[in-house]
């Protein structure tokens, strides 16, 4: 039976890394060009680095190709061909979707793509949720404004592809969006970690439904890296009685990696579709070996509308240094996404991490789901200030738990904090992706 | 697992497969119905070559085009 393959593609997904690096590079050089041929932009960054595309021979060759930012893409947009710009490497009239980034670190960046690119996009999820378990029969419920943003559009469209039943819960508000999912037995569901958590709430709270016995049996995280910090994985998993999985993607780069069944603690990187690089951040180096972290550069090999050629994604990753028991000979990145290289920042001369901070809170029992950091200037010293919820029905005592988060904070970040206590439902709820970490220093 | 597939012949069949559809397409000229769903069906083929004939042909030759 089809249902019982492991693998969406089991020969893709199983081939041995050699023959893997000589097909992506083969790839590799195949979107290089069509980027080189199709687009002002792109000839013009590599020519002005003296690169072309004969000058691609080995996997090596490949770290002398400019990286594109998406500063870039915001200069070059709003221009002809309306809207996309110079990057755009179809006729206008090829293009048959539209999607925006969040605009989470500046003006949006549109992308663009063709039919095929949206095929692509939902073959892409299609990995993602067969690895994950989704089979025809499951009942998918994603509860998400469907809109400019490209988030589970992909999501819908791949599970589709797969078979299954998908029930799109665009705008029914929270509540209704339970009701729903408790109405039609759904199996499986697909949101942030943020506004998973945030329904779980809302259900136990509002409708008096525990999220726990409900059908759902899968979820399929995006958006944020929750699902890859153990504490809040558990606290999802947990609250929903299903097995969480994450996956990574973004608008201009495609839904590039994925956890699957066997949860071994990091995400496989679709290396059939993608090239992923980590770069060192100091010294530039392309970091092969495991157990050293580095931003992502990445290649999107067969998506054409508006190609991504060793994008700087600025998410932070390492290799992992062992494999997965699923059998995917696809490489792991451990731990998932581990945090943004915009967000990573220095407070005391320390390097913090905002989902460290994560990790800690939702570790901890007696504090709710929501917390909130701030950065500030102190005179010459830096004050982090940590507000978390205290929930009050679990009989614990307060003391306990500041001296329990005091003391994992300081393991954790090496840093010490302010702690505001809040009443549980005082702090601010997010329905797609959340800000938590706010730094309040005048950056110069 | 994969020594049971051939995929030698798969990449074989979808690229007669190709070729068909690219020959229908052209006849669609004056026909949207005909035309635009085989821009679909095209998009569908090139997903069973990414799948399968990139990974049998990872010695292709450089086509300048997708």
């Amino acid at each position: 039976m089809i249902t019982d393959q492991p693998y969406w593609n089991p020969v893709l997904e199983t081939l041995d890394q050699e023959r893997l690096k000589i097909i992506q590079l083969k790839k590799f050089q195949r979107i290089f060009r069509w980027a080189y041929d199709h687009s002002l932009f792109h000839r013009r960054l590599y020519d002005k680095a003296g690169i072309c595309p004969e000058d691609i021979r080995s996997l090596e060759d490949i770290c002398h190709v400019p990286t594109v930012e998406k500063s870039m893409m915001r200069d070059i947009q709003r221009k002809e061909p309306f809207p996309y710009g110079e990057a755009l490497c179809v006729p206008l009239e090829d293009v048959t979707e539209f999607r925006q980034t969040s605009g989470t670190t500046g003006q949006p960046v549109y992308q663009p793509d063709t039919w095929q690119d949206w095929e692509w996009w939902s073959e892409c999820w299609s990995y993602i949720l067969w690895a994950q378990g989704y089979r025809p029969r499951d009942r998918v419920f994603i509860p998400f404004g469907y809109n400019i943003f490209v988030a589970f559009w992909a999501g819908h469209y791949g599970a589709e592809k797969i078979g299954c039943e998908v029930v799109p819960g665009g705008i029914l508000d929270t509540p209704a969006r339970i009701l729903k999912i408790q109405e039609l037995e759904a199996t499986a569901l697909m949101g942030t970690p943020t506004y998973l958590l945030n329904m779980a709430e809302v259900a136990l709270n509002q409708l008096e439904i525990d999220p726990a016995k409900l059908s759902i049996d899968k979820i399929t995280c995006a958006g944020e890296c929750g699902a890859s910090i153990p504490s809040t994985k558990k606290r999802i998993e947990t609250a929903w009685g299903a097995k969480v999985y994450d996956h990574a993607g973004a608008t201009e780069i495609g839904a590039w990696s994925y956890e699957c069944q066997a949860q071994s603690g990091g995400l496989h990187v679709n290396e059939g579709f993608f090239l992923v690089e980590i770069q060192d951040t100091e010294t530039g180096e392309i970091i092969s070996e495991p157990g050293r972290k580095g931003k992502m550069i990445i290649t999107a090999f067969d998506r054409i509308a508006q190609p991504c050629v060793r994008f700087d994604a600025k998410d932070i990753i390492e290799w992992a240094d062992y494999s997965c028991p699923c059998g995917r000979t696809y490489r792991l990145i451990k731990g998932g996404v581990l945090g943004r290289a915009d967000d990573i920042t220095k407070v005391k001369g320390v390097l913090l991490a905002p989902s460290a901070i994560e990790e800690v809170v939702r570790s901890i029992p007696g504090l709710g789901n929501e917390y909130e950091v701030i950065v500030e200037k102190e005179g010459d010293s830096d004050r982090i200030t940590l507000k978390v919820e205290l929930l009050s029905h679990q009989g614990l005592n307060k003391k306990e738990i500041e001296k329990n988060l005091i003391d994992h904070l300081r393991l954790k970040t090496n840093l010490r904090y302010k702690l505001e206590f809040h009443a549980s439902g005082e702090l601010p709820r997010y329905d797609v992706k959340a800000r938590r970490f706010k730094d309040l220093r005048t950056k110069f | 697992m994969h020594q049971e597939i051939d995929i030698k012949e798969m990449s074989e069949k979808i690229s007669s497969f190709r070729q068909n559809a690219q020959e229908l397409k052209e006849m669609g000229a004056f026909f949207p119905a005909l035309e635009r769903n085989m821009v679909r069906i095209m998009a569908s083929i090139k997903m069973l070559e990414i799948n399968i004939s990139d990974v049998m042909d990872s010695d292709y030759t450089q086509e300048n085009t997708f």
